[in-house]
Parts: C-alpha cells; structure tokens; sequence
C-alpha cells in the first residue's frame, strides 16, 4: 500500500480545472490476524469540502483513521494524500499532566511554528485556560484543545474521530459551527467520523456510511437523509452500537 | 555522635547515588514502559571507563565527563536493543536482565575482578560537625544536586521534555501529533544511561567497585524508585536518601552482613504498602 | 489413522515425538557412564524446575527470578529434615510443602504488583536467601555447607545409584510436565492466558486473576523446591554456592530457550543449556587460560542468547521447530491451525482475540490447540486428548 508523502500540494482548490481529491482512499483492507477489520474501502475527500463517514461502534471507522495517520499499516489497498492530515482521535485523548498551552504547541512537534495564537484566536475559552492542566478541563473544553493541537500542525485534512462522544447537544453544536467556520474561511478539509449522523449529515455536504469494515453507502448527505435503511439505523430513534 | 555524623554523611553520598539510579530508572520507565535491569550496569561502566582513561593519561576531569558520554552511549545501545522492533514488555524487561548479564561478563573480560578505585577530589579533608571528610564526597553530593536540577529543568521547562513526558502520558496521541515516541524512548536509556554514569564516576573514588557491583545497585536503585511509584523522580530522590541512610545506620549500629537484607525486606514492605494504596485508589476510578 | 488421530488429539506429528523422545530417554540411562548419568540428572530437575517457570511467565506473565531461591530452600529444606532423622521421603514431601507455603506467603505481596516489580522482588529474596544462609551456620552450615545427606528411601527402596537417581528424575520430571500441561489445557489456565494478555477483560470475564496468578506461583516454586530436594540427596552435600543468583537466570535462560510459555519446552530448555554450559566450563578451564574465562564466557554466552532468542526466535526451539514441520508435513497431517478455527471449541473457553494484542505470548503458545507440533511431541504423555 502506498501513503504519499504529506507535501503540501498547491493551495486549496478553487473547484474548477480537474478534480484532484485532497484524499483518496483505494479498496483500502485491513486485518487483524485473520479477523478483516477495513474491507475493500474506498472514499475520497476533496479540497475545501466536509465530508462525513458514518457507522455503529466497530465497524471500523477508528481503524480507518489510525490507518490515515499511519498508527496501523493496511494489509492491501492504497491511500494517498496531497498535504497535511491531522487526526483528533476518539476520547480526545490529551496529555493530562500538562496544561493547555502544552498541549497545543505538542501538536506543532513537526510543524515550522508552535505558536498557539491562531488557535487562541478560534477558541477564545481556551485563553484563560491556557495554564490549566488539560486533565482539569471539561469535555468540551478538551475537545477543542483536541482540535486546536491538531490545528497546530497546520493540516490540509482534519480527521475527527467521535466529536460528538460525551458531550452535551448545545457544546457539540458550538463546536460544529466552530468547524464549519473553519471550513468556509480556511478552505479547511474535514472528515468527520461519528456514530451521531444525525449531527454528521448536518454539518457536512456528504457522507460515507461505513458497516462492518464496509462502504454500505455513500452519496449527498440530503440524499442520504432520505434512505429509509440510513433512516432506520442511524436516524430513526434507536441507538445504533 | 561523630560516628552518626560519619554514617550519615556515607548515608546521604550512598543515598544520592541510589536518587542518580531510581532517576534513571523513572525516566526510561515513563517513556518505555521497561524497568531497566541494566541500570546499575552503568554506574560500573561510568567508573571502570574512567578508571581506564586516567590510566591512559587522559586528564582528570576530562575523563570523567568522557566516561559519562560513553555511558549514556551504551544506554542508547541498550535501549535499542530493548524497545526497538516488536518487543513484548515481558521480552524488554527479560532482555535488559540479559543485558545487565553481559555486562558483567564484558567488565569482568575487560578489568577482571579487583576492585577498582581512582582518586577523586584532591584536597585536605574538610573539617564538618566534627569530624574529618573527603572532599569527594561533598562533591557527590554536589555534582548529583546539580544534575538532578539540571534534568529536571531539562523535562519540566524544555519542549523536549515535554515531549518526554507526553509520550509517558499518552504515547499514542504523542505519535499522532508526530512524536517519534521510540526515539524518545531511545533517548531516555540515553538519559538513564548518563545518570547511571555520573553516579558510577563520583562513587568510584570513595568505594571501589567491581563488575558485579550492579546486582545490588539495581535492587537499591529500584527500590528507590518505587518510592515514586517508578514515575515521580522527586519521590525516588527521597526514597534514594532513605535508603541510602538507613543502610549506613544498620551496617553502622547493626551488622555490615544485615545491611542489603534490611533494604530489601525494606522494599518488599514498601511494595505492599503501595499496591494497597493502589487498590485504593483503583476503586475510586 | 483416525483411530491415531482420535488417541493422540488434533496433533499427530507432536504426539509421534513425543512418544519417540520419551521412549529415548526412559531407555538413556541404562547406556549412559557415571558422568553423563549427572548431566542426565541435572536436566532432569532443571527441568522440573522450568516447567513451572514457563508456566508462570508464559501464562501468568509473570517475570520470576527467584527460581534458584525456591530450588535452594527445598533443598536446604529436605536436607536439614533427613539429617535430623527424618525418613528421606517425608522430608522430601514436607521440603516441597514448605516451599510452596512461602511461595504462597511471598507471592500473596509480591503479585499485586506489575510484572517487574515481581522480578526484582524475586531477586530481592534470592538474595535475602543467600544471605540468611550465611548467617545461620549453626542451622544451616553457613558458607561451608550441609554434607552426609542420606539417600532418599522410598519405602524398602533406597535410591542410591546414579542410575536410580535418573529414572527417578524421569518419573518426577514426566509428572511435573503432565501437571503443568494440564493446567495449561483447563479453563483456569485459558482464563489466566486471557488475563496476561489483558487483566481488564479476565476480570470482567469473572477470572480471578490475583489467585490464578498466585496458584501458578506458588506452583512453580513447589516444582522448583521438588528439584531442589531430590538434587540435595541425589548430591549428598549443599551449600550456598549451589544456589547463586546466576542459577534464577540460568532457569530464565531455559524457558527462553525453550520457548516462553510452551510446556515441552521446559525440557529442551533445560538440555540445551545444561549441555551448553557443561562445554563452555571445558572451553574456558583449558590451563593456558585466564582464570576468570569460565565464568565471562558463561555469562557473555547466556546473555547473548537470551537477547538474540527474544528478539528473533521469542518462541524458542519448540516454537522454531513446530513451525517448521508446519511447512514440511502434508496438509492431511498438519496439526489443526490456530485456537480461532479449532473443532468444538469446548465450553466456556475465552476466545482469545488476536486483534493488536501485544502479548505475542498468547499468540504463540497455546499448546490446547495443538498449534506446535513439536511443542506437543516433547511433553510426557503418550496420549492425550483435545479440549
């Protein structure tokens, strides 16, 4: 499998000439022993675009992401990325001992700057908890240093993994607009992986639906809506786990 | 009462060479998550390396701080054959034990199985609470302040440490945000290895070491890392000066035999003791 | 040949050595001399002594370097009973219930900790053992030692030969490794591989981890204080220097060697080592070279081996061998593959998920399923069934 390297391709596309996805994923596999966690899965995300993959718990959307960022090696398939991918992973998952501030510049370890300001700018909260220890801090607090250290890295694709898990409706709306504003001003690429699809079909233009380590459906997230199996599983007021 | 001055003097030199130790061992654990057997190994080659240097006509001073270059080279060694590659903590632990083994066997090969010693500071004995001491040992002292102060600034303060720490913390967010966490732990045998150095240079002069010299420092070192639960160096220097005075007052007031069998029961007590507290704390969580 | 298969379980070729391996050594001693009949006997009880050490590192994940103490306190144990009259025998049983008695107490603090916490608490008593030893001279024989250790009697039969002494290890040896393996095959020991691979999950599963992790323990002392015992009146004379740290490490050495957590291993462990030590002490006493040879050599050897096996064969010569013969058997007779696809996976089995686990333990060493043929071949019994 190939992972092409993260240059940083041209700047963010302005949607006319070819369609060069920002990232496309080729029949991607992935095992565990004999067990098949990805099979066959293909997706792509275009520059500028928010992009929603779907699925129950264990269908294998953190495999996906940690395969993305190279934690996990596929066992066929390909993926190719042209810039920089940044992963907000499942459970925020800080460093707790340090505070905020530390945390934020960790997430510029590979990048040319480790100054926070930006991201202070997009989450004023977060400048009077600066100094806080991060394992001190509230769930939505922690999603957005989660966010904002993936931030530093100055990624092209910001992969987030369960937004929306622990957190109350009215923090993960705020969030959302926080992302979407990301999106519009920045050219921003996102892939937003939840089991909330409701909130995925929301914020983003198109979907994924991923189901035991397959592409089960895929397509405009207002057409998704309408499919009564999306509807059923994932809309229709039983908790999908 | 000038002998418990003596005693306590030995007692905090020991106590700071076992602090240098359980610091190593705390920061390669933080990292890697390996107990590093091989940690008194370096006390032995700090000071065998410089033994040999002096006696090669490399000045003193110069080669003491190259024989704490060469350990924390030999750390890395270690550390790279202990975390590199798909290792199970069980096979790391059971390969640093491997590692300490042949370390024994190569300073037995290479300085045989005499004591070796080296003059430390040179000057007359200065004159404390009455009684006479060797200014190497105000130096050990001294020296182990001054390094364990500068490591901690180095970890707390610096955005290196700091990358330490994350990937003791969380190493998977650490990789995610582009922390190479296996050359972090690299670095930290490296650390380790330096810290175990310095101890094996300072003590050296006072009490001649041989190539087995290690089995009792690791058990010593360890212990007083426990102290800090294996991830907090401040408690482990304590635990180092506890133990390292206790085990002069009982070879002083008790028997030099009883010495290692009270700092190990010691540990054992200590170990129980703590793993209560853990499951305290464990059913709060 | 499924009348053979329905004898021997899922794993023809590992029961076919099995029976040839222990038909050559039950028939050895009657063709060995007086000091190849020593060698015979020494990895013999090494060998007891290694089962219960792969079963506790292997199974309960647990990293012992206390092995030599335990060997040595049933020795030391038996010895001091039979020279106070006790008849050998009892003195036997007793030494062996005392050690595991210890064991018991020693593990009860010491196992609520992590694995390398048990390590250096294990070497902490070894090293208490030696130095109590040393103190005791009037209970022990201090430095110098016990001697005039009667033989052991077993009823009207006195065991005095070298050769008795062989087929008695035989014996023992057999049944060490039957015990062991069956632990290994019962649930509890299924349910104590799921533990070392995640304690989480055993304990949610209802294992209970502390007193499998404690049985194990206590049971791999009680092995070692047996070896200990037979070797204090087998050898007629101890002393402290029989009982170093080095011998906790020489044990270590074995498992590795053998493979972790592979019970048939414990025997391969124990010859290679044996063998290999024995040459080296030849090697290195040649006059013309440095007194302190043996030892560096000894030791140099020991440590590279045990660094090289864990980084490229982890598991051992069993596991090396059984994954050789994989490739060479026809398929009709290869052993059933792997513990996810065995036939009728009996009852209440944990189904150990493979998915990222980091314990490549659990992966290679599960002798229920047959997986190593070799693994299989090298333990006692001549039958054995499946599940």
């Amino acid at each position: 499998m190939v992972l092409s390297p993260a240059a940083s391709g041209p700047p963010a596309g302005d949607g006319t000439g070819e369609h060069t996805p920002l990232l496309s994923v080729d029949r991607l596999v992935v095992r565990y022993g004999a067990a098949v966690a990805l099979d066959d899965v293909s997706l792509e995300v275009g520059r500028g675009e928010m992009v929603a993959l779907i699925g129950a718990n264990g269908a294998g959307k953190t495999t996906l992401l940690n395969t993305l960022s190279g934690i996990i090696t596929a066992s066929s398939g390909a993926i190719s990325c042209r810039g920089r991918l940044a992963h907000v992973p499942e459970g925020r998952e800080l460093f707790p001992d340090l505070c905020v501030d530390d945390n934020l510049r960790l997430g510029a370890w590979k990048a040319a700057s480790r100054d926070p300001a930006d991201v202070y700018e997009l989450f004023p909260k977060l400048r009077d908890l600066a100094r806080r220890r991060a394992g001190y801090l509230s769930g939505g607090e922690q999603q957005m240093v989660a966010i904002g250290r993936a931030l530093m890295a100055k990624p092209d694709l910001l992969a987030i993994d369960e937004l929306s898990q622990g957190l109350a409706p009215n923090v993960v709306q705020e969030i959302g607009r926080y992302l979407v504003r990301l999106n519009a001003d920045a050219g921003l690429s996102v892939l937003l992986v939840e089991q909330n699809a409701r909130l995925a079909l929301e914020l983003c233009s198109r979907a994924y639906v991923l189901e035991t380590g397959r592409i089960a459906a895929e397509g405009p997230s207002s057409h998704l809506k309408e499919q009564p199996a999306v509807q059923r599983a994932y809309l229709g007021g039983h908790v999908a786990t | 009462m000038s002998a418990l001055v003596q005693y306590l003097i030995t007692g905090i030199s020991q106590g700071f060479l076992l602090a240098l130790l359980a610091t190593g061992f705390v920061v390669i654990y933080r990292v890697t998550k390996v107990v590093n057997f091989a940690q008194g190994a370096f006390v032995v080659f700090g000071g065998f390396i410089t033994y040999s240097l002096l006696g090669a006509g490399v000045p003193q001073g110069v080669s003491e701080v190259l024989a704490v270059l060469a350990s924390a080279a030999i750390g890395l060694v270690f550390g790279a054959v202990t975390i590199l590659g798909k290792m199970t903590p069980t096979a790391s632990l059971i390969t640093t034990i491997g590692l300490a083994i042949l370390s024994e066997a190569v300073a037995m090969l290479v300085w045989g199985t005499v004591p070796l010693t080296f003059s430390g500071l040179s000057g007359h004995d200065l004159h404390i609470a009455g009684i006479f001491v060797q200014p190497q040992y105000l130096l050990l002292i001294g020296a182990s302040i001054v390094v364990l102060l500068v490591l901690w600034l180095v970890l707390e303060r610096t955005y290196v440490g700091k990358g330490m720490t994350a990937c003791a913390s969380n190493p998977y967010a650490a990789r995610l945000s582009g922390i190479n966490v296996k050359a972090m732990g690299l670095l930290s045998f490296a650390i380790g290895g330096a810290l175990g150095g310095v101890g094996g240079v300072l003590i050296t002069p006072l009490f001649p070491i041989t190539y087995d010299s290690d089995v009792n420092l690791a058990i010593l070192g360890f212990a007083a890392a426990i102290v800090g639960w294996l991830t907090n160096p401040g408690l482990a220097l304590a635990g180092g000066l506890a133990f390292g005075v206790s085990e002069e007052l009982v070879a002083g007031y008790w028997s030099d035999a009883n010495q290692t069998a009270v700092a190990l029961a010691l540990m054992i007590v200590l170990l129980l003791w703590q793993s209560h507290r853990r499951q305290q704390v464990e059913k709060l969580v | 040949m499924r009348f053979l298969r329905s004898l021997t379980g899922a794993n023809l070729p590992a029961s076919v050595a099995t029976v040839v391996i222990g038909a050559v050594t039950l028939i050895l001693p009657m063709m060995l001399n007086a000091p190849d009949l020593i060698t015979y006997v020494t990895i013999g009880l090494s060998t007891m002594v290694v089962a219960g050490l792969s079963l506790l590192i292997g199974f309960a994940g647990q990293v012992s370097l206390g092995q030599g103490a335990f060997y040595g306190f049933g020795a030391y144990a038996a010895a001091i009973m039979a020279l106070h009259g006790w008849p050998p025998l009892l003195a036997l049983v007793a030494a062996v219930a005392m050690t595991a008695a210890i064991a018991g107490i020693v593990g009860a603090v010491l196992l609520r900790l992590e694995g390398h916490a048990l390590a250096f608490g294990t070497l902490a008593l070894q090293l208490i053992f030696l130095s109590v030893l040393n103190q005791t001279p009037s209970f022990t024989g201090g430095a110098v030692g016990l001697t005039s250790i009667p033989s052991l009697t077993i009823g009207p039969i006195a065991i005095s030969s070298y050769r008795s002494y062989a087929y008695l290890v035989w014996v023992v040896a057999a049944a060490v490794l039957v015990v062991s393996r069956n632990i290994t095959r019962s649930r509890p020991g299924r349910g104590l591989r799921a533990m070392a691979t995640s304690p989480a999950a055993a304990s949610a599963t209802g294992v209970n981890v502390v007193s499998y992790k404690l049985r194990d323990f206590a049971l791999s002392a009680a092995f070692a204080g047996l070896g200990g015992a037979i070797y204090a009146f087998f050898l007629g004379y101890i002393s402290p220097d029989a009982f170093p740290v080095m011998l906790s490490i020489e044990f270590l050495i074995m498992v590795v060697v053998g493979g972790l957590g592979t019970i048939s291993g414990a025997y391969v462990g124990a010859a290679a080592i044996t063998i290999i030590s024995q040459v080296l002490t030849a090697i290195g006493t040649a006059p013309t070279l440095p007194p302190q040879l043996p030892n560096v050599l000894s030791e140099g050897v020991y440590a590279l081996l045990l660094i090289a096996l864990l980084r490229f064969v982890p598991d051992g010569v069993v596991g090396l061998a059984s994954r050789i013969t994989k490739r060479l058997l026809p398929t009709r007779w290869r052993p059933v593959a792997g513990h996810k696809v065995a036939p009728a996976p009996a009852p209440g089995r944990v189904v150990l998920e493979d998915a990222g686990s980091p314990d490549h333990d659990a992966a290679a060493a599960d002798p229920g399923q047959g997986t190593s043929p070799a693994r299989e071949a090298l333990s006692r019994p001549l039958t054995s069934t499946d599940g």
